[in-house]
């Protein structure tokens, strides 16, 4: 709960549970219920492997003003067994409240200032129906009422959940509701109020729903993927909207298929992308080079997990980029964006779909659990408006392009960019080999491999798919800054890294430290020389990211010989909480003092 | 036939295969079902892996895909997905298919993609200069079982009739007009078409005499294609190698068939446009 004049008021959720208990769908009613009241929203799944039992929980940051990640500990714990009190009682901040049902918890321990709030949620629960399951409901109802939202709010978010298909359930539940809604007002208990705005209608979604979306508008109607944790949303949403909107969505065998059929789906004219996570990817790498060698473009969303693998798959992490660095043999150009959010995840679809087709490259975007499957966040104003850039794409034969019957298919050209043309077209035949090949996509892979007079054809093929990336680099974005241009620190983010260096910056500066943050959302080609004017600030710099070896600080290190002065690193699956980057910069100002 | 129909489809290029290979066979039965079948080179896409026979696209002037060792299926059903117009043909050898690839293979047949596989089966890895394949003989003597295979071979045939298949069947490359009869009668097919073709490999391991010897058609042994068990006991021949379609049924829709019922018959490749602004906002409003 804070209150101030650069942040404006923001809260704090967070539901535990096991698993099967319904905690997520509680949570993503109770994020409809704040986004309803007018709040920005942002959110984290605390999910398990698991479909039945464990522990679970549902994070919610709320705002009146933009929120960014996690927020700063919890100012409402609502847990449903006593294991999700123990895991979470100590984040709760002072002033916060536990609402708890004091036959299933025992809150011991409450720090000072913490209020213990005890509703009868089972027995409530019991009352409407004999699964005690309603029992997230009425929580919901106390939750509500505490934070003095109106209950037609949160009536409206179960018929919104429940309704449609089911309006008994649905009446039953708002009942519930209402009765732990009512419980906590008769006590007095409601804790405090925001500025709510009842007329608002902001959309709340994850950074997979935005991706498939942005997709579709780009003009994507071939989508393939085999399940797997946490890119299956993207999947879910396609198959849900195949009907309506026309889309083919290919659940293939296994991620071999899958991304042949998307090279093939490519190939023969679609806008085609799949998703996988890091494992499924591993699976994909040969082909994504067999992509590049033919010069077919494909887009591949891995949503990361953490690993290595099957590593954790629903925790989060930024483990996939060196992967990405080193897709299968030899080399061959490939892009590589990391969205930060929904609304940047959204845009970047389009983008990564006229790069990939304008440049005939793979294109790799790096999602990742924080942002891509219980990671909701507000998008305001998301602007559908794209135009489509299929680059050279030809159907009728210039002169030169046909000789030997065969399609000039891979010419050499000044900028590197051969024509293409899609089977059915007349006249424009070619073979797309992953062999190494002439102009005309004949072989140089036998008779002809290693004869001096076929020597420098081999170069220079091999040189026009890598020069690509000499005019790629101009065109991606550069890093944005956040918060003041010229601080003592910088940090130095990544994809999603972003956000809760955001709330960070935020904090820091009201503690009056000068602090900023540069985010990258482009990490592939990277452009060294406007990114090392970008990075030569007077600050120290701190990269943030989330695995062990700092691949992105590598890469910068690599490209573009900038060494950080320290960095943040965390790696147990959790997402970077925007405390940990207080305490990381504190440090690094320590030091920064202590020298001078 | 017209011979400038026949002309249509050469290439510029010659094939790399040994003289006497029986893949030449397979590349002229397919040129030649292809002209019957009344199509254009640029209706067709020939999709291959990696081994000697899938050199097979670039000597037929269709649209071609090279691809990876044991993936042109699911390179062919991308393509079929994506404009359903085309014919579509998966063209590599028996390592490819049934050795690194056959998942896709059982897959393809369960679905019944609208994609005519024709295996070239040489019973070794040609390509890679002579290894135990999938379909080698027990005690087949290659680089890699200088003693005699201990592996068992696969059957693919009845195991793709197992898997769902709706058109399965054998031909020789010995035979050419038999081949390209089965060929054309896969590209009517309704779906899926599995044709392994003998196709031996002279040098690395020659079958050609033992086949001439030991295969029949069984059309002309008055075989009718009626159900599953019939066709297995058809396959199933230790003295002789049996050659012809052994299943077919129409009744099953192809893949692609189901998908325009969800799709509404909207292919990809057609499809390529942004959202109508009002529908991308309603389904941002989803979120709401
Ligand atoms: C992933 C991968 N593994 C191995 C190879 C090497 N390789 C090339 S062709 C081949 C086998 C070819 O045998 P087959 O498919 O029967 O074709 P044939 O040469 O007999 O026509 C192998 C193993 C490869 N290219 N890619
Ligand atoms: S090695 Fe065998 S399969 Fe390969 S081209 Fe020669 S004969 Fe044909
Ligand atoms: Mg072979």
């Amino acid at each position: 709960m804070e209150n101030d004049e650069t942040k404006g008021a923001e809260v704090t959720i967070r539901l535990g549970a096991a698993a099967g208990d319904g905690i997520q769908s509680a949570g993503e009613m109770m994020m409809k219920v704040l986004a309803r009241s007018g709040l920005y929203i942002s959110t984290y799944n605390g999910n398990q492997s698991l479909i039945r039992g464990g522990h679970v929980w549902f994070h919610i940051h709320a705002g009146t003003r933009k929120v960014y990640s996690l927020g700063y500990g919890i100012d409402f714990l609502v847990p449903l067994t006593q294991l999700a009190f123990d895991q979470h009682f100590e984040s709760v901040n002072t002033g916060g409240a536990v609402i708890y049902d004091p036959s299933i918890v025992k809150p011991h321990d409450l720090q000072q200032g913490v209020r213990g709030i005890p509703v009868p949620l089972g027995e409530i629960a019991l009352k409407y129906d004999k699964r005690p399951i309603m029992k997230n409901t009425v929580a919901l109802g106390a939750l509500t009422s505490n934070l003095g939202v109106k209950f037609e709010v949160l009536a409206d978010a179960i018929t919104d959940q429940f309704g449609r298909k089911n309006p008994g359930v649905a009446e039953s539940n708002i009942k519930a509701a209402r009765e732990g809604y009512d419980l906590v007002k008769n006590l007095g208990a409601q804790s405090f109020e925001l500025k709510y705005d009842y007329s608002c209608t902001k959309p709340v979604l994850t950074a997979d729903y935005a991706f498939a979306l942005g997709a579709v508008n780009a003009g994507c109607r071939f989508y393939a993927a085999y399940p797997m944790s946490p890119a299956s949303p993207i999947v879910h949403w396609m198959a849900s909207h195949a009907k309506q909107l026309g889309l083919t969505v290919f659940l293939g065998e296994d991620e071999i298929s899958v991304i042949n059929a998307t090279i093939g789906a490519s190939y023969a004219g679609a806008r085609a992308m799949c998703g996988t996570s890091g494992g499924g990817f591993a699976l994909m790498q040969e082909a994504v080079g067999e992509a590049a060698m033919t010069e077919t473009p494909v887009v591949v969303v891995d949503v990361m997990r953490a690993g290595p693998s099957t590593g954790l798959p629903t925790k989060t992490s930024q483990g996939d980029l060196n992967m990405m660095l080193g897709i299968s043999q030899d080399d061959f150009p490939r892009i590589i964006l990391a969205p930060r959010d929904s609304a940047d995840s959204f845009y970047t679809a389009g983008r990564a779909f006229n790069l990939a087709e304008r440049y005939q490259v793979p294109a790799i975007i790096l999602l990742d659990f924080a942002i891509g499957d219980g990671g909701y966040s507000t998008v305001e104003g998301l602007d559908p408006s794209f135009t489509v850039d299929r680059g050279k794409v030809v159907s009728v034969p210039s002169p030169g392009a046909v000789s030997g019957g065969w399609f000039r298919r891979f010419a050499l050209t000044d900028d590197n960019i051969s024509p293409r043309s899609f089977p059915g077209t007349p006249d424009l035949m070619f073979v797309a080999k992953t062999d190494e090949h002439d102009e005309w996509g004949h072989d140089l892979s036998d008779v002809n491999s290693g004869l001096k007079e076929f020597l420098p054809l081999r170069v220079k093929m091999h040189e026009k798919r890598m020069k690509k990336l000499e005019s790629i680099k101009k065109e991606l974005r550069l890093p944005e800054i956040f918060g003041p241009t010229g601080a003592d620190i910088t940090i130095v983010t990544w994809g999603s890294s972003a956000n809760p260096a955001r709330e960070a910056v935020q904090r820091l500066r009201m503690q009056g430290v000068s602090v900023n943050s540069l985010e990258f959302t482009d990490l592939y080609p990277l452009n060294e020389s406007e990114i090392k004017r970008i990075l030569q600030v007077p600050g120290k710099k701190v990269a943030l990211e989330a695995n062990y070896t700092g691949q992105f600080e590598t890469l910068l290190k690599r490209e573009t010989g900038i060494i950080m002065d320290a960095h943040i690193r965390k790696y147990d699956g959790e997402p970077i909480y925007p405390s940990e980057v207080e305490k990381g910069v504190l440090s690094l100002r320590k030091e920064v003092h202590a020298v001078v | 036939m017209r011979l400038s129909d026949l002309k249509e489809f050469e290439s510029d290029t010659r094939p790399d295969w040994c003289p006497g290979c029986g893949d030449f066979g397979v590349l002229a039965a397919l040129k030649d079902a292809l002209v019957k079948s009344g199509k254009k080179p640029h209706e067709v896409a020939v999709v291959s892996g990696i081994g000697c026979s899938s050199n097979l696209p670039g000597y037929i002037r269709t649209y071609g895909f090279h691809g990876l060792h044991g993936r042109p299926v699911p390179v062919a059903v991308g393509i079929k997905n994506a404009n359903p117009s085309l014919t579509v043909i998966a063209t590599a050898g028996d390592g490819d298919e049934y050795g690194i690839g056959f998942n896709h293979v059982v897959h393809a047949a369960r679905r019944n993609d609208d994609i005519k596989l024709i295996v070239m089966n040489n019973e070794i890895y040609g390509l890679t200069t002579g290894q135990l394949s999938p379909t080698s003989k027990l005690g087949q003597k290659t680089k890699t079982s200088p003693d005699g295979s201990i592996i068992y071979p696969l059957q693919p045939l009845p195991t793709i009739l197992g898997a769902g298949g709706t058109f399965i069947a054998r031909t020789f490359s010995g035979d050419p007009k038999h081949m390209s009869w089965v060929i054309q009668e896969a590209i009517k097919h309704r779906g899926f078409a599995l044709i392994d073709a003998i196709s031996p490999c002279v040098t690395w391991y020659n079958i050609y005499d033992e086949v001439k010897k030991l295969f029949y058609r069984i059309e002309d042994r008055g075989y009718k294609i009626t159900d599953q068990q019939a066709a297995f006991n058809a396959m199933n021949d230790p003295q002789g190698i049996p050659t012809g379609i052994f299943y077919r049924t129409e009744e099953k829709q192809s893949f692609q068939e189901k998908l325009a019922e969800i799709n509404g018959g909207k292919a990809p490749a057609e499809s390529v446009q942004t959202l109508d602004r009002n529908v991308a906002l309603q389904l941002i409003q989803e979120f709401a």
